[in-house]
């Protein structure tokens, strides 16, 4: 979460919002936000799920604890989910790789006709798939 | 399945309205936030679960 807040300018940029859920109320993520020092810089959305609605509708509601899974969502402004990670309770994530994987659909949104290879970063190469890229994926790369 | 809902949704599926209440630090206030304004405000969202408050993320 704190490397959520390092980073939540780049995510204003690329013209998203971004809101952190947990099954907590909004009086305890005030409560947190405003006694955890790694938070201190925290500007998103924290938003409380207590019965667990929209966590179940991401399937990352673990009904015998009451609590969320570190899941992580991508939808677009049509609204229609785009990309989905899910980590067990003990493993964290990399702001980094959301990033990435955000600004790769809005970049994929934008140009209906190209795909982001794997690993692709903002300003890199992309592909655009055809027929006459079968096989020559790697020429297609250079 | 046990422990997680079984029927969630897929890449490619649009997402049904949500609403939650919320906490924004950056205006020290209390709110709510919905999908439908999101999309309205031409938003792309980004939903990041966690498990609980006051725990080490």
């Amino acid at each position: 979460m704190a490397d959520l807040a390092d980073r939540h300018e780049q995510f204003i940029e690329a013209g998203a919002e971004l809101i952190t859920v947990s099954t907590d109320t909004q009086f305890v993520h005030l409560a947190w936000q405003r006694d955890e020092k790694l938070l201190e810089k925290a500007k998103f959305t924290m938003a409380a799920d207590p019965t667990g609605t929209v966590s179940r509708l991401f399937g990352v509601y673990d009904e015998s604890k009451g609590l969320a899974l570190r899941g992580t969502f991508v939808i677009n402004p049509e609204g229609v989910l785009l990309a989905s990670e899910v980590n067990f309770f003990n493993i964290g994530r990399n702001v980094d790789e959301l990033l990435r994987k955000l600004k790769a659909n809005i970049y994929a949104a934008k140009h209906s006709d190209e795909a982001c290879p794997a690993r692709w970063a903002e300003g890199e190469k992309t592909l655009k798939p055809g027929a006459e890229m079968v096989g020559k994926v790697y020429e297609a790369l250079q | 399945m046990e422990g997680t809902d079984c029927c969630a949704l897929q890449l490619g599926q649009t997402v049904p309205d949500f609403t939650m209440e919320t906490f924004d630090p950056g205006k020290f206030g209390f709110g709510t936030v919905s999908l439908e304004a999101l999309k309205k405000a031409g938003k792309w969202t980004v939903l990041f679960f966690y498990p609980a408050d006051f725990t080490f993320v």
